[in-house]
């Protein structure tokens, strides 16, 4: 929606916590936590939506701007409200696989195919139905789409709704494989922001391209090298990329 | 402009200058003048943003090449033994350079990319700075850099630097310096070019003006600035560590430009002075602190969208519409 | 003045421009009509080196400037307006038509920041000049307004006054009379007379057909990206391939 939400990593972040929440003072299973964070988390997306980025619409720098705020407000929110340290959430389903000789665990295959699901889940949204079309259609040209008699507000808090359920799942995910902390919301969205850039704005299977390059480097070169190596080269081919194609790989805007 | 207001802008900016110099007679509160220093340092680096953001392109990679400048000013000192005064331009000018080099393929794309190949920049410059630990120490940090070499005036006056007030002074000569460069460029011709290239690009281009260069120079320009704003803080905390530049550092001076006003040039001075004074007041509320900030941020952004130095128009327009309709009802 | 030979351009499988020659010579005003989408706009783009051709070349003044930079383009003396958002909007007129003085006179970066008296000389004559320009277009009463407050008419004068502060020697107006009511339309066609009667040649894209007939010394008609007549305008108008090109499209377009 023309909205660059630098937030979302904090959204991530509060939907790893509601599920903590759930699961540590009401004893929801981790199943049950899971949607019911992306429920609840999906709602706030709906406030914010409202208030702080549909004023702005269309206009780049105020629209920045908040969203900075916003990631600065809910962090400290998060510092003051749950404190600094790590919570652990418990593992989705404890033990391992072992497949020829290589060790995966089971919470993380499942967090895999969880992501596989959703992305295909979203692709499909938006390619087949006229809430997804209408989608592409206001992120185009918010105008034109508004005169086909799109309700973009309606269309925009949907969209805010469905961004927020998901980065809740992920963080969820995410927060019980690792731990959950106030500030694991940065270094989700730097990603996140990175990955989308690469694989370009407004492309889900540039997306995924993105996400499967960065994660290689991530994953390879920290043994190799070192982590901070990992990020220098997984920067520089982003840099690389977008000055040789502007758009990302993908992109098409 | 009635004559009171004829009479008073010409006379405001020197007496404005005289009180700053003369503060350190008043006052040698050590924390005082930190916070002093660092909003120098803070006006030095939003003025020299906003440079950047006259032809459009946000730059979140500012607190990046302040990172260039304070390690290559603290490093040429301390490794190769050279005098902070020499060191202090090769800082904003390694700077300088390291921007250059960007500069042409990055000013080609898009304004959101621009930005965000900004926002890598900074964080591949922090990544750069942990990981070459043999020059840099990495997270551990620099540590140890010395305070600027004392200056002899003709033998006669000996100014070192081992209190607050001659870096209280040398940041203000090296503001005082910025501020006029930039804001000769601004009001020139190439000032006015640069806001050209920001409104209408092709408009620009097709009067013959080479957009491509002018979008490096002002590039270059504010990240000039950064780096010798990078090099003084280097001799003045004395400790230098990647984190201190990272994203978080680069957005707080966005911040301070935007909230500032970004379309008046005193705008940036005005939100980096207020945005650094103004949280020091809030320090007793420790980790609510923050909530400050964003406060500040957010109510600008719903009310005051072009900024703090809109309030004069604000404060005018509202004057008249109390005074009621008149005959020169435009 | 201007030749083009063989100008072709392809945008992936689209040949929106293909073998188009033409001439322009000095002093005359020429205009390129055609149906929407035959590539009058690419034509521009093209000639002011926004794109570059995919073959073909461009003369001015028996200098190649094919696949020139704009600005360098610009600098030979070639000025396009645009089609839409022709000016700065959050400056005042006068700031408007100061933008184009940047290369007469030329100075220098460090001339500018040290204000230096021969710097301070240029800027009066820059100042000059640009006032100059807004009085023949008559719009020095609003020249101290903001851009974006001014009504559309105005808003293309602008957009002519920036190309026109250039000093072009070949002045290439898109679509200068759209949106323009009957009265600015006339007006607009007196200031045309009267730029190229100071020895500017002008190419111009309309589809305002009357006002084409009454300015125009010569008429490029393009279809499709190729080029189907050329003449007089009140020959041009009665060629069957042209009839054809328009068939539907009212004569009285405006």
């Amino acid at each position: 929606m023309n909205v660059v939400q630098f937030a979302h990593g904090e959204i991530y972040m509060l939907g790893a916590y509601c599920s903590y929440f759930l699961i540590k003072l009401y004893g929801f299973s981790f199943w049950e936590a899971l949607p019911l964070s992306a429920l609840l988390v999906g709602l706030l997306g709906i406030v914010l939506e409202r208030f702080f980025f549909r004023p702005f619409r269309g206009r780049f720098e105020p629209s920045i701007i908040v969203a900075v705020g916003l990631m600065l407000l809910l962090q400290t929110i998060a510092v003051v409200g749950f404190g600094t340290d790590t919570k652990s959430m418990g593992g989705i389903i404890p033990g391992v696989l072992k497949v020829s000789g290589v060790t995966l665990s089971w919470d993380r295959l499942i967090a895999i195919l969880v992501g596989i699901i959703l992305v295909a889940a979203l692709f499909l949204l938006i390619k087949k139905t006229k809430t997804g079309q209408a989608m592409v259609a206001i992120s185009q040209d918010i105008y034109a789409a508004s005169l086909q008699g799109i309700d973009v507000n309606r269309i925009s808090a949907f969209a805010m709704v469905i961004g927020c359920a998901l980065a809740a799942i992920a963080g969820s995910l995410m927060g019980s494989i690792f731990s959950t902390s106030p500030f694991m919301g940065t270094s989700a969205i730097t990603k996140g922001i990175a990955v989308i850039i690469l694989g370009g704005l407004g492309s889900i299977p540039g997306a995924v391209v993105g996400g499967f390059i960065l994660g290689l480097i991530d994953g390879l070169i920290p043994p190799l090298l070192s982590s901070t190596m990992a990020g220098i080269v997984g920067f520089g081919v982003i840099i690389i990329v977008l000055i040789l194609r502007p758009r990302g790989l993908f992109g098409h805007e | 402009m009635n004559k009171a207001t004829q009479f008073i802008k010409p006379v405001s900016y020197p007496v404005l200058i005289l009180v700053l110099f003369l503060i350190p007679l008043f006052t040698k509160d050590a924390y005082l003048l930190h916070i002093l220093i660092m909003t120098g340092i803070n006006i030095i680096l939003a003025i020299s943003l906003r440079a950047i953001a006259t032809t459009g392109q946000m730059s979140l990679a500012h607190a990046g090449f302040m990172a260039i400048g304070a390690y290559t000013s603290a490093l040429l000192v301390k490794k190769l033994g050279l005098s902070f005064w020499a060191a202090l331009p090769l800082g904003g000018i390694t700077a300088a350079l390291i921007a250059l080099l960007v500069g042409y393929p990055f000013v080609r794309v898009k304004r959101v990319y621009f930005a965000m190949l900004t926002l890598f920049l900074g964080a591949v410059i922090r990544l750069i700075i942990m990981e070459w630990r043999n020059l840099t120490r990495g997270s551990s940090g620099l540590l140890n850099i010395p305070p600027p070499n004392s200056l002899n005036f003709f033998g006669l006056y000996n100014i070192v630097f081992d209190s607050k007030v001659p870096y209280y002074y040398l940041i203000l000569v090296l503001m005082l310096i910025t501020l006029l460069f930039l804001y000769r460029i601004d009001s020139s011709r190439v000032g006015r070019t640069l806001l050209a290239i920001q409104q209408d690009d092709s408009v620009a281009e097709s009067v013959g003006i080479n957009v491509t260069n002018f979008k490096v120079l002002a590039w270059c320009l504010g990240c000039f600035f950064a780096g010798i704003a990078g090099s003084f803080y280097a001799h003045f905390i004395k400790t230098l560590t990647p984190d201190s530049f990272g994203v978080l550092q680069a957005i707080y001076v966005v911040v301070y430009m935007v909230v500032g006003g970004r379309r008046r040039f005193y705008g940036a001075i005005l939100g980096a002075f207020i945005l650094t004074l103004l949280p020091e007041f809030f320090r007793i509320l420790k980790e609510y602190q923050p909530f400050v900030f964003v406060g500040i941020l957010l109510i600008i952004t719903f009310f005051l969208p072009g900024g703090l130095a809109d309030l004069p128009k604000l404060g005018a327009s509202m004057l008249r519409r109390l005074k009621g309709p008149s005959v020169n009802h435009a | 003045m201007l030749e083009i030979k063989g100008l072709t351009k392809h945008f992936g499988g689209l040949a929106a421009v293909t073998e188009f020659d033409m001439s322009i010579y000095s002093g005359e005003v020429v205009g390129l009509i055609g149906p929407n989408g035959a590539g009058k706009t690419t034509m521009f783009n093209l000639i002011t080196g926004f794109i570059p051709p995919t073959k073909g070349h461009i003369l001015f003044e028996q200098v190649n400037i094919t696949g020139k930079a704009t600005h360098a383009i610009a600098a030979k003396g070639i000025v396009r307006t645009f089609q839409q958002n022709a000016f700065l909007p959050d400056m005042t007129v006068l700031q408007n038509v100061l933008t184009s003085c940047y290369l007469h006179p030329k100075s220098g970066v460090w001339e500018a920041i040290f204000n230096t008296p021969g710097y301070r000389k240029k800027e009066q004559k820059a100042l000059h000049h640009a006032m100059e320009i807004i009085e023949f277009l008559g719009m020095d009463s609003v020249s101290d307004e903001l851009a974006q407050s001014l009504p559309h008419g105005y808003q293309r004068l602008i957009g002519i006054a920036i190309a026109l502060s250039a000093n072009p020697k070949l002045l290439l107006l898109d679509e200068p009379l759209a949106g323009m009511n009957a009265n600015e339309v006339n007006e607009t066609l007196i200031f045309i007379k009267k730029i190229r009667s100071v020895g500017t040649t002008v190419l111009l894209v309309e589809h305002n057909m009357r006002a084409v007939m009454k300015i125009c010394d010569r008429v490029v008609v393009i279809n499709f990206g190729k080029k189907i007549a050329e003449g007089l305008p009140q020959k041009v108008k009665r060629n069957k391939d042209v009839i054809e090109a328009y068939l539907g499209v009212s004569e009285d377009a405006a």
